[in-house]
């Protein structure tokens, strides 16, 4: 059954690239402890839209949000709002695994100490846990100290999730997080998605509709810089509304 | 990947478009033949019926690779599952019509009775709905799939008509209670088409909105 708490609310927001538009009055709701896939084609907005809900492209310069987004009923635009623990509620990972060079142990632990966790029990203990919930704890327990760079893509890409959910967030952006992983490496990260939304409400840019269609409750299909459609995930893959979904999704597109 | 897809989903189309070709020949030609006494024609339709099986399984076929390696999805998902459901119901409609070419033969060798005509009326009854059905379905449209279930009701008042009246003339007529049994036999076959050819409308339906209107006969949205 679909819980519908709704976690971030997104209402009539516009993003600009200097003169350039990249999003169009987008407006929908995520919710909570629920998987929200946004697929559509490259370029269409989706990774725009992805950094809206954390303030991420506020370093783009002569960028522009017009809008609001609500995060548990607050806007995140508001002047008052300190960028820096929203981005702890609302952690990232990308397309590229990008571990710090540096031991296993410590990229999980990076987040805590950046926070001045300082309780060397307690940080060996988060980041157990984290390990554990991203399903990486069995692969690197004997070799925490050993550097980040020798672990697999997959592995990788696990322990960037990792270092995500250390520092418990409450909302997981992930942008193509499977993309550039093997099958296998693939399967995992999408069984770990299936797992982490019992703790996390999880926003994810797919460019596999099969995967959006396998791990998320709801999907959003963007087209050029607009939200063509947003429904559950059973609706959009069996009878989508709009035609330009259709279009996309059975591949008769343009 | 897509244009594998799209061929494959052309394939379909065009082997059920055949089937229901094949399926909507064999029905017309047994009414014909009930009607004129043919028996060559009869056994034309009960010859047919190897063909009619071997469609269904093509159709099987190439559903179940397209499910197994093309991820179908939305529309081409429900045009898939439409068309393996449509194809056991004309496969059905197929083996009435080859049993009715059966009793036609058997009859043949007997006089006529006066419900002949009557029957064989039922049977065009019968064959409309399914082009209706088959209409509904290829194109799809929707509305044509209402009528049919309206007309499957009809039909289904003139088997109860046609049934009772047949049952009045064995109990007069005892040596005619055989071709009777057979007749009566025959209507419920024709009846047994147009509720196929009803599940057929059901599914265009579904082809086209995404919603089961089996047994409810309107569109009752999501
Ligand atoms: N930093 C940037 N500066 C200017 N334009 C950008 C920038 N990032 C993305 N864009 C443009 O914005 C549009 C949307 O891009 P993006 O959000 O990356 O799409 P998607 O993730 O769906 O592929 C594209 O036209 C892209 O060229
Ligand atoms: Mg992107």
């Amino acid at each position: 059954m679909k819980q519908n708490e709704i976690k971030i609310k997104i209402q009539n927001l516009n993003f600009f690239y200097g003169e350039k538009q990249a999003l169009f009055d987008i407006s929908m709701d995520i919710f909570k402890n629920q998987v929200t896939a946004l697929i559509g084609p490259s370029g269409c907005g989706k990774s725009t839209f992805l950094r809206c809900l954390n303030r991420m492209n506020d370093l783009i310069p002569n960028s522009k949000v017009e809008g609001a987004v609500y995060f548990d009923g607050k806007n995140i635009y508001d002047p008052q709002v300190d960028v820096v623990s929203l981005r702890r509620k609302v952690g990232m990972v990308f397309q590229k695994p990008n571990p710090f060079p540096k031991s296993i142990f410590e990229n999980v632990a990076y987040g805590l100490k950046v926070q001045g966790i300082k309780d060397k029990y307690l940080i060996e203990q988060k980041v157990e846990e984290s390990l554990k919930m991203a399903a990486l704890w069995d692969d690197v327990k004997d070799r925490l100290g050993e550097s980040a760079m020798g672990l697999s893509g997959g592995q990788q890409q696990r322990l960037c999730i990792a270092r995500a959910i250390a520092v418990e967030p409450e909302v997981l952006l992930m942008d193509e997080p499977a993309s550039a992983l093997d099958p296998i490496a693939t399967k995992k990260i999408e069984e770990l998605i299936f797992e982490l939304k019992k703790n996390f409400t999880i926003v994810i840019v797919t460019h596999n509709m099969q995967q959006a269609a396998r791990i998320s409750d709801y999907t959003g299909f963007f087209f050029m810089g607009k939200l063509i459609e947003v429904d559950t995930t059973e609706t959009i893959f069996t009878k989508p509304g709009k035609k330009e979904t259709e279009d996309y999704i059975t591949g008769r597109f343009g | 990947m897509y244009r594998h897809l799209h061929e494959e989903l052309e394939k379909l189309k065009t082997t059920s478009l055949k089937m229901a070709s094949e399926v909507k020949d064999s029905l017309k030609n047994c009414i014909v033949a009930f009607q004129k006494m043919d028996t060559d024609l009869a056994q034309e339709v009960i010859d047919r019926d190897n063909l009619i099986n071997s469609l269904e399984v093509e159709i099987d076929k190439i559903c179940l690779r397209l499910l197994a390696l093309e991820g179908p999805v939305a529309s081409d998902l429900r045009f898939i599952l439409g068309c393996m459901r449509a194809s056991i119901d004309l496969e059905r409609i197929g083996d009435e019509a080859a049993n009715i070419a059966e009793a036609t033969i058997v009859l043949s060798l007997k006089p006529a009775l006066p419900f002949y005509i009557e029957l064989g009326r039922m049977g065009e009854k019968a064959l409309e709905m399914l082009e209706y059905a088959l209409d509904s379905f290829f194109k799809p449209d929707p509305e044509i799939a209402i009528d049919v279930c309206k007309m499957d009701s009809k039909v289904d008042l003139l088997n109860d008509k046609i049934i009772k009246e047949i049952i009045a003339y064995m109990i007069k007529e005892t040596p005619a209670i055989e071709r009777s049994v057979y007749c009566i036999n025959i209507a419920r076959r024709f009846e047994r088409i147009g509720d196929l050819a009803t599940n057929i409308a059901e599914s265009s339906v579904f082809i086209a909105k995404g919603i089961n209107i089996k047994h409810y006969c309107q569109f009752d949205n999501r």
